[in-house]
């Protein structure tokens, strides 16, 4: 069997520890040979144009995939999917999201949801608008735990951007936030569920209640009146700290 | 940002888009309509309520809203979307005709007219190629001198054109604009008998010829010089003038298929025939006329023989008493070629009057000074419009335009073509051809999301029985209520699908060939335009071509930086470096086999 490695990405890291610790445990068991790796892609280098210093920072990342012999990146972030795909030499993204139904769910969270009240409009990240196997397993997870859902008008290849990306939040903040504005607009649900940290995040950023995919996962049930996670994205303390305490629980895991 | 050397794989890339975008293409109405009236534009605005904005619209290329409102054969209605989707275009010429009924006041006319060139022009015709070459000529600043065989305005379309469908009213108001613009008109003049064409061609600086064809051709069947047959265009010209014609019988046989035929057989009625009859090469769905005058003609009892060609004319003692008619198997060989094949089936109709709308024929009025060609045509420059005599020009039907909208592109087209002459400028110097006629459009969009199918509306009809007695106007035209409505169908057809999605690139321009266009010219882009884009692709997924401008902006980040030392030029990306310093530096990372 190809040797897998988790590299869970940056913007989910420092948005919920946990949610990498349980999904790492959970992996390990099921790949007991599996590595590691938590470092950027360095998609935000290469977004501003800076071609070099991209070459370098990504391969600093194919070094540590060489070190660690991976074949088999399992990459819970769609930027890392793509750069992966395009880059690296002697490794192929998975998408945790197409992985995971074909490992299945943890017995005990399947249909953990089934009465709960909440509607999820689904959004999908457009860095993978045309991975089909990635989307559809979104919708399996959903539809494992027993979340009711809802597809917007522009879904899965012609989803809408949610303002974050090319790097444009620091640049031009007010085309950002026009562009997630219309993104939620079109939503006809309160809750939203996303498979991006920074999709969240953006979210977030004018009002939309959402969640990661893995609150749903690891978290507590949401019921249509519950309040989504804090925007902890938005304050970079507490944010590097949670990337930090990732770190810390991945090579706990991988040590066990 | 200046000095930014950007790549010529960026250059290349922003070149195709330039190309092949169609943010700025003109619709199928628009570039149907040979003097490219922007359809779009003043349907919008009349559908608003805006007449008068709407009617400057028009005004802007035509100087005849109402009377072509009226009898347009609209190749934009041909073109329109929603005919070729599902058979019920936008009433184009309907709504020109309400809102110039509506809005025109003389008050708001252009009379701007270039500073006096020294030079004279004569025009021979006051038709619509005539008179919109006069109208650019004097734009221009020449002098001009219309000459008119009549002692009225408007060519054939007045003497062509029954009053029933255009009120002779209607064009001798519009057509005052020339004597305002200056224009000096000699009627009652006939060029080639009163004034010898070398005569004019020495006395003015240059000459535009547009005429028309004003001479009935007769097919040459058994029987054609029978008394009682009669070419179309002396029917006609003898009922505008006289609405009566006493040398018909009771019953007409009219043959022909076309617009002219149609006009021949309704006027038929209002001299006080009792049986008309009509017979042509072309099937009921091949017939040239527009569809219209089709139904109105069968709503007034017009007998079809669509698809029975003419074999000869019956006639005793010199007079016809009827027609005997062939059943017509096919009209073109495998070639194309004209060769009609009969079967042997045939049918006698008793009439006593034949009129053949089957084309008219240019005369000669230069002494053959000029060469012609197939129907008398002069032979011009399809370009130019230029004839083998420097400074003779040709307009309208005596060069080949088939409807009024067609004679004044081609009005104008001559009078392009003067005005280079008359300043010493090559002919074809700084002109845009396709811009100068009829093309067909680059616009391909997919419908608009949710487009339905909604019928076409109609002005109301006068009662057929009553109306085919009289020669006032059949059509009352469209109600404020009809042209809103009428106007909310039009599909506004445009590109600019990626700007639908797109939300930064509105903040930067107008589409797509604009932005790229000014990259090209000015060798620059601006740095927050180049920054805003979301990498999302939707502008791509919209597109379709799918034009890749996410590449072009990627692209130019690269170049920014290079010349920015490294760095983006954005001052809010300076977190960015140490944001990512920390995403690779040891405390944040880990690496592990497992």
């Amino acid at each position: 069997m190809a040797k897998k490695i988790f590299m869970p990405g940056c913007s989910l890291p420092s948005y919920n520890p946990e949610a990498v610790k349980k999904t790492a445990d959970y992996l390990k068991k099921v790949f007991p040979d599996m590595g590691a790796v938590q470092k950027c892609c360095g998609k935000p280098t290469a977004a501003i144009g800076q071609a070099e210093l991209f070459k370098e920072r990504f391969g600093l990342l194919q070094a540590d995939f060489d070190k660690v012999g991976a074949e088999e990146v399992i990459v819970a972030c769609q930027s890392c999917m793509g750069m992966i795909k395009k880059g690296a030499k002697r490794q192929k993204p998975v998408s945790l999201w197409s992985l995971l139904p074909k490992i299945g769910l943890p017995e005990e969270l399947r249909g953990k949801a089934k009465h709960s009240d909440a509607v999820f409009t689904i959004h999908d990240s457009c860095s993978t608008r045309y991975e089909k196997e990635l989307q559809d397993g979104i919708r399996w997870i959903l539809n494992e735990l027993g979340y009711k859902t809802r597809e917007p008008k522009y879904t899965r290849e012609n989803t809408r951007c949610c303002g974050f990306g090319g790097m444009v939040v620091p640049a031009n903040p007010d085309v950002a936030t026009r562009v997630i504005q219309r993104r939620v607009d079109e939503f006809e649900t309160d809750h939203v569920v996303v498979y991006c940290a920074a999709c969240r995040a953006s979210m977030m950023g004018v009002g939309t209640k959402s969640w990661h995919i893995l609150d749903l996962l690891w978290g507590p049930v949401v019921m249509k009146n519950d309040d989504a996670p804090v925007n902890v994205l938005a304050s970079p303390v507490k944010a590097w700290m949670n990337r930090y305490k990732s770190k810390a629980s991945l090579i706990k895991c991988m040590n066990i | 940002m200046e000095n930014i050397i950007f790549s010529q794989k960026l250059y290349d890339a922003a070149q195709d888009v330039v190309d092949g975008c169609m943010g700025y293409e003109a619709p199928a109405c628009q570039s149907a309509c040979p003097m490219h009236t922007d359809v779009k534009q003043y349907v919008r605005l009349a559908g608003e309520g805006q007449y008068a904005d709407a009617l400057n619209v028009v005004r802007e290329k035509i100087f005849l809203p109402q009377t072509l409102g009226r009898i347009c054969a609209h190749p934009c209605e041909q073109v329109c979307r929603r005919n070729t989707e599902f058979n019920q275009p936008i009433s184009v010429a309907g709504i020109k005709r309400f809102i110039a009924e509506q809005a025109d006041d003389k008050a708001n006319w252009d009379l701007t007219v270039g500073k006096d060139s020294g030079k004279k022009v004569a025009i021979v015709g006051a038709g619509p190629a005539g008179a919109q070459a006069a109208i650019e000529l004097r734009r221009q600043g020449h002098a001009v001198t219309l000459f008119e065989k009549l002692d009225v305005y408007g060519g054939m379309m007045r003497v062509g054109i029954p009053e029933y469908r255009l009120p002779r009213d209607v064009i001798d108001f519009e057509y005052s604009y020339l004597d305002m613009l200056g224009v000096e008109t000699r009627f009652g003049v006939e060029i080639g008998k009163d004034i010898p064409f070398n005569e004019l061609c020495k006395q003015f600086d240059s000459v535009i010829l547009a005429h028309g064809a004003h001479v009935g051709s007769i097919i040459p069947v058994e029987g054609h010089q029978s008394e009682g047959v009669f070419p179309a265009v002396e029917y006609l010209k003898e009922i505008s003038k006289t609405q009566a014609f006493p040398k018909a019988g009771k019953r007409v046989m009219v043959i022909g298929g076309g617009d002219v035929a149609m006009d021949c057989a309704r006027s038929s009625w209002r001299i006080g025939t009792e049986a008309v009859h009509q017979c042509s090469l072309e099937t009921m769905e091949t017939l040239p006329a527009s569809q219209i005058e089709i139904e109105e003609s069968l709503e007034e009892g017009v007998l079809f023989n669509a698809g029975w060609g003419p074999k000869r004319i019956l006639s005793e003692n010199g007079k016809v008493t009827g027609i005997e008619l062939q059943k017509v198997l096919s009209i073109f060989d495998e070639q194309g070629n004209f060769a009609p094949k009969y079967s042997e089936e045939c049918r006698t109709v008793a009439v006593d009057t034949v009129i053949f709308a089957t084309g008219q024929v240019v005369a000669d009025i230069t002494d053959g000074a000029l060469e012609q060609s197939r129907g008398g045509r002069y032979v011009v420059d399809p370009q130019t419009l230029a004839t083998a005599i420097p400074g003779v020009y040709v307009a309208g039907d005596a060069s080949g335009g088939a409807i009024v909208i067609q004679a004044m592109a081609l009005g104008r087209k001559a009078a392009l073509s003067t005005d280079r002459f008359l300043n010493d400028r090559e002919l074809n110097d700084g002109r845009d051809f396709e811009q100068e006629y009829s093309y067909d459009s680059r616009l391909n969009v997919p419908l608009p999301e949710n487009t339905e199918n909604q019928p076409r509306l109609h002005g109301e009809l006068r009662d057929a029985d009553e109306r085919k007695r009289d020669f006032k106007q059949v059509d009352f035209g469209f109600t404020p209520e009809q042209v809103t409505l009428e106007a909310s169908r039009c599909l506004q057809c445009s590109c600019k699908l990626c700007m639908n999605e797109c939300v930064m690139m509105n903040d930067f321009g107008d589409c797509p060939k604009q932005l790229f266009s000014d990259f090209i010219e000015t060798k620059s882009m601006d740095p927050l335009l180049v920054y805003s884009c979301n990498a999302c692709d939707q502008c791509t997924i919209a597109c379709p071509k799918d034009f890749p401008m996410k590449e072009i902006f990627l692209g130019a980040r690269v170049d920014f930086v290079k010349a920015n030392g490294g760095n983006s030029p954005m001052p809010g990306h300076k977190g960015i470096n140490m944001h990512q310093k920390l995403g690779f530096s040891r405390f944040f990372t880990m690496a592990s086999k497992g």
